[in-house]
């Protein structure tokens, strides 16, 4: 039983360990532990993202609208009524997770999929969008300067790196330990064939429910650390296109792949902050051109993604560790 | 205070011309999606496109923007013929997946081009000649907006008779109803999907030289646009044209009315709730076969 | 006990638009059988199987599974309820491996995820399916494979009742044989009772207990393989002269 634990816990321990230090390799530069911050939140999106739409195989396109949510409830119940994010962060997930029970119910109840239930988590997206501009206007709400643990914020931005850090280790295994139990079998058998899922006895409503309400629980935990790291929030944080992101992450990374979503995840954000930092002032845009031309290419020439390249990595890797024996 | 029955019905009377044009911006995605299956989440990308093209080309020959049809539905062809060529046609017959992740890639392509070559910033055309109210006691008539609900209806008509009485639209029913079955008719089923996207992607680039008569250019209506088409779609459910026109125009009036009703933000809104909820009860759309 | 009634089939019909696939039929299936279930093409075996099932929900009559009323109910209802089935058209989970489909079907019956891949190694192996095959993924696999491995999918779910929905079609003449070998000791050393379509004389008269003929929808007749062979309604079915 000790092997097994530690087969989902450790790799988390070996991402947690080596980003802890990466604060030390930039000399404690704010402009890199912010980014450094920046990638770990989205690797975690991205990575809840991979339970609904890498095992259980539905294109979920709604990620910021989970995000949004929780993270502007928990930010205005701290500025508003100075309850600390600690509790408004939980809130956020709960109220997440319900408005993916209120979207997912009836979508699976009515077997909703492919590409019809893409364009609904599409669509509420810009619901939400619509939706906040009547209730929060059309402002950028800065959030007021507060220090501390109570709050989660601090003049640096090293504690909430490895505040952050924790979160992506817990997802981590958290996506492991679902990858290796029956949810996992059932998820992978539902995105593979619905009909023959059913037919062996896996109640494919309730496992992709199941699936979807964790994702936005993740998302709306972290949507407080998201919303930070950005300064500011608006209706604007409901944003369609970063959550069309999200999911090619999941697809370039390779569907189901812990190791090539954590991948994706690191080399798009890197990539993309290099080219908007020198050409981003000349070319707006281009980072996401790019990203445009390495969708296309893998889903023509690698439909898998990184995946089989990481997971040779990591088979390598743990073969050093245990001594070859896999 | 209520709002008077004259703006409902001038409201009601915009929100169909819009229907319209909504058709025929839907009609190419659902040909394409009808006929080979394939789910394109760039359609709307091509629409923004073209209506920068549209914005270039009318203003350089200080000329309206619905003669520049000339140019972009020959052109868009081409486009559309070479895109299934190199991108399309590697993933036909693949997971919906990897065919929704290859359009999303096209999508991003253009999105961001449009916005390295003209940023942010909206544009509408300088010069277009129908661009005045007509006032008719009860309501007034955009010109611009009637001419291009009316060319609108006009084209997905001729489609229609396209498909039904011609033989061309036969082997592509054909094709759309069983490929295997095409091709041992002897149907170049490879020439017919060929056509079709191409027919698909010139519909756009026409669609954009109406909607620059009195809309405007910029790089975000793409997703708005490519979200709102594939809706009417799922209410239309496909294959029938009058399905398509009946859910484009309940999509334009909605639209329209929500907009002078309540507020712009929930106009943009409301057809994407009808969508879910009709989504909910009817899968295979509000007028397609059950 | 053993004429114990597993499945009982009442007044069942299913239509298509215009087309009655099922018209009323009524049969039953006895607890140990290997019951055949014949019938020209388009005769609506694999639509009784789906309404069983529970893939389609019938538009009329019963299904009673051990005295149980299941009519309609949702198909994983229906697999706990112990009743499995294969897929005359494949439906292979193509991005896992043979052990890790297999293993989903194990896990009906437990929570404990090492204890299923043993069933499923288990019972992988009793249908001849190397070891060295198992971390292949579906898609790398033959079609005899592929049938074999559905097989062992259905079983893993520990049915009491399964159904083959042409197990054989599209195999070659000794694949066939070990297809029928598997399917005899399925029954006989697994104690399952079997409901098996089939197109391929030699094999379901060779395998079946028992046999029922549909055509056009209706049930033609039944009894031994001998029996049913000989009998002139079925030849004229097979032939497809209508019966004046
Ligand atoms: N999902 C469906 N939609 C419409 N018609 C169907 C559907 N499934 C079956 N049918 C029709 O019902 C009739 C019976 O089909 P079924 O597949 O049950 O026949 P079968 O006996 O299994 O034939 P075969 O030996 O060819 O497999 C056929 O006419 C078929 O076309
Ligand atoms: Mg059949």
């Amino acid at each position: 039983m000790r092997a097994r634990i530690s087969s989902f816990v450790l790799p988390a321990l070996i991402v947690v360990v080596a980003g802890a230090t990466v604060p030390f390799l930039v000399g404690f530069n704010q402009y890199y532990v912010l980014l450094a911050l920046q990638s770990v939140i989205i690797a975690s999106i991205a990575l809840a993202w991979n339970i609904i739409g890498g095992y259980a195989g539905q294109l979920d396109l709604a990620s910021f609208a989970y995000v949004g949510l929780g993270g502007i409830l928990a930010t205005t119940l701290m500025t508003e009524y100075n309850i600390t994010p600690w509790v408004g962060m939980f809130l956020g997930a709960g109220v997440s997770a319900t408005l993916a029970f209120f979207i997912g119910y009836p979508l699976f109840r009515f077997g909703v999929k492919g590409v019809w239930y893409a364009l609904s988590t599409a669509a509420l997206v810009v619901i939400l969008h619509e939706v906040s501009i009547m209730v929060l206007g059309s402002f950028d709400y800065y959030i007021p300067f507060v220090e501390g643990w109570y709050y989660l914020r601090f003049r640096t931005w090293e504690n909430l790196y490895y505040f952050s850090l924790i979160i992506l280790a817990f997802v981590i295994s958290l996506n492991l330990y679902i990858s290796r139990s029956k949810v996992g079998y059932y998820l992978k058998a539902i995105r593979e064939d619905e009909v023959a899922a059913e037919a062996v006895g896996i109640d494919i409503r309730k496992y992709k429910l199941l699936a979807l309400m964790t994702y936005a629980s993740i998302l709306g935990f972290i949507g407080y650390i998201y919303i930070v790291s950005q300064r500011t929030f608006s209706y604007k944080t409901f944003d369609s296109s970063l959550s069309v992101y999200i999911a090619i992450i999941g697809i370039v990374g390779g569907l189901g792949s812990v190791s090539g979503t954590f991948t994706a995840a690191l080399i798009l954000k890197v990539v993309e902050e290099y080219l908007r930092g020198y050409l981003g002032g000349v070319l707006p845009g281009l980072h996401l051109l790019l990203f445009g031309v390495l969708l296309i290419t893998v889903g023509i020439l690698r439909p898998e993604g990184l995946s089989t390249l990481t997971d040779a990595l990591v088979k390598k890797v743990k073969a050093r560790i245990w001594g070859g024996a896999p | 205070m209520l709002p008077s029955s004259n703006l409902i019905l001038q409201s009601v009377l915009d929100g169909v011309f819009l229907g319209f044009l909504y058709s025929l911006m839907a009609l190419g995605l659902s040909l394409v999606f009808g006929v080979m299956g394939i789910i394109n989440f760039a359609h709307g990308d091509f629409i923004m496109l073209g209506s920068y093209l549209v914005w270039i080309l009318a203003n350089s020959l200080r000329s309206d923007p619905s003669l520049m049809s000339v140019i972009t539905v020959p052109l868009f062809f081409t486009i559309g013929a070479a895109i299934y060529v190199a991108i399309i046609r590697p993933v036909l017959g693949k997971e919906p997946l990897i065919q929704i992740a290859v359009t999303v890639g096209v999508g991003y392509v253009l999105q961001n081009l449009a916005l390295m070559m003209f940023r942010a910033e909206p544009r509408a055309v300088q010069i277009s000649y129908l661009n005045f109210y007509v006032n008719l006691g009860l309501v007034s008539v955009h010109t611009a907006k009637l001419t291009s609900a009316l060319l609108s209806l006009f084209i997905v008509l001729g489609v229609h008779y396209l498909l039904t009485k011609t033989w061309v639209g036969l082997a592509i029913r054909a094709t759309a109803y069983d490929k295997e079955i095409a091709s041992l008719m002897g149907i170049n089923v490879g020439k017919i999907f060929l056509l079709v996207f191409g027919l698909g992607i010139s519909l756009t680039g026409l669609a954009a030289s109406l909607w620059m008569t009195f809309g405007q250019a910029d790089p975000y209506i793409g997703s708005s646009f490519g979200l709102l088409t594939w809706v009417i779609i799922a209410l239309g459910g496909l294959g029938g044209v009058s399905g398509l026109l009946a859910s484009s125009i309940i999509v334009g009036v909605i639209q329209s009315l929500t907009m002078t009703l309540v507020s712009p933000s929930v106009s943009l809104a409301i057809p994407y709730i009808v969508f879910i909820i009709v989504l909910w009860f009817r899968p295979q759309g509000l007028f397609g076969k059950g | 006990m053993s004429d114990a009634v597993l499945l009982e089939v009442v007044n069942l019909s299913k239509r298509f638009g215009g087309i009655t696939a099922l018209n009323n039929v009524s049969m039953r299936i006895t607890k140990g059988e290997i019951l055949g279930i014949i019938g020209p093409n388009g005769a609506g075996k694999t639509t009784l199987v789906n309404c069983v099932t529970g893939i389609y929900k019938p538009d009329g009559g019963k299904v009673l599974f051990l005295g149980e009323d299941i009519t309609g109910r949702q198909p994983h209802f229906i697999a706990l309820k112990g009743i499995a089935r294969t897929w005359q058209k494949i439906r292979p989970f193509y991005n896992m491996t043979v052990i890790e489909a297999v293993t989903a079907g194990a896990l009906l019956r437990t929570k404990d995820v090492l204890k299923a891949r043993e069933e499923a190694a288990e019972i992988l192996e009793f249908v001849g399916i190397p070891r060295s095959k198992f971390e292949v993924l579906g898609k790398n696999i033959a079609l005899i494979e592929h049938k074999l491995v559905d097989l062992a999918r259905a079983i893993a779910t520990k049915p009491k009742l399964l159904f083959l929905d042409e197990v054989v079609a599209g195999l070659r003449p000794h694949e066939v044989d070990v297809i029928a070998d598997v399917v005899k000791k399925v029954n006989r050393e697994m104690g399952i009772t079997l409901g098996v379509i089939e197109h391929v004389m030699r094999f379901v008269m060779n395998i079946s207990d028992r046999i029922v003929v549909l055509h056009e929808g209706r049930l033609l007749t039944q009894g031994k393989p001998a029996e049913v062979a000989r009998d002139p309604l079925v030849v004229e079915a097979y032939l497809g002269t209508k019966p004046v």
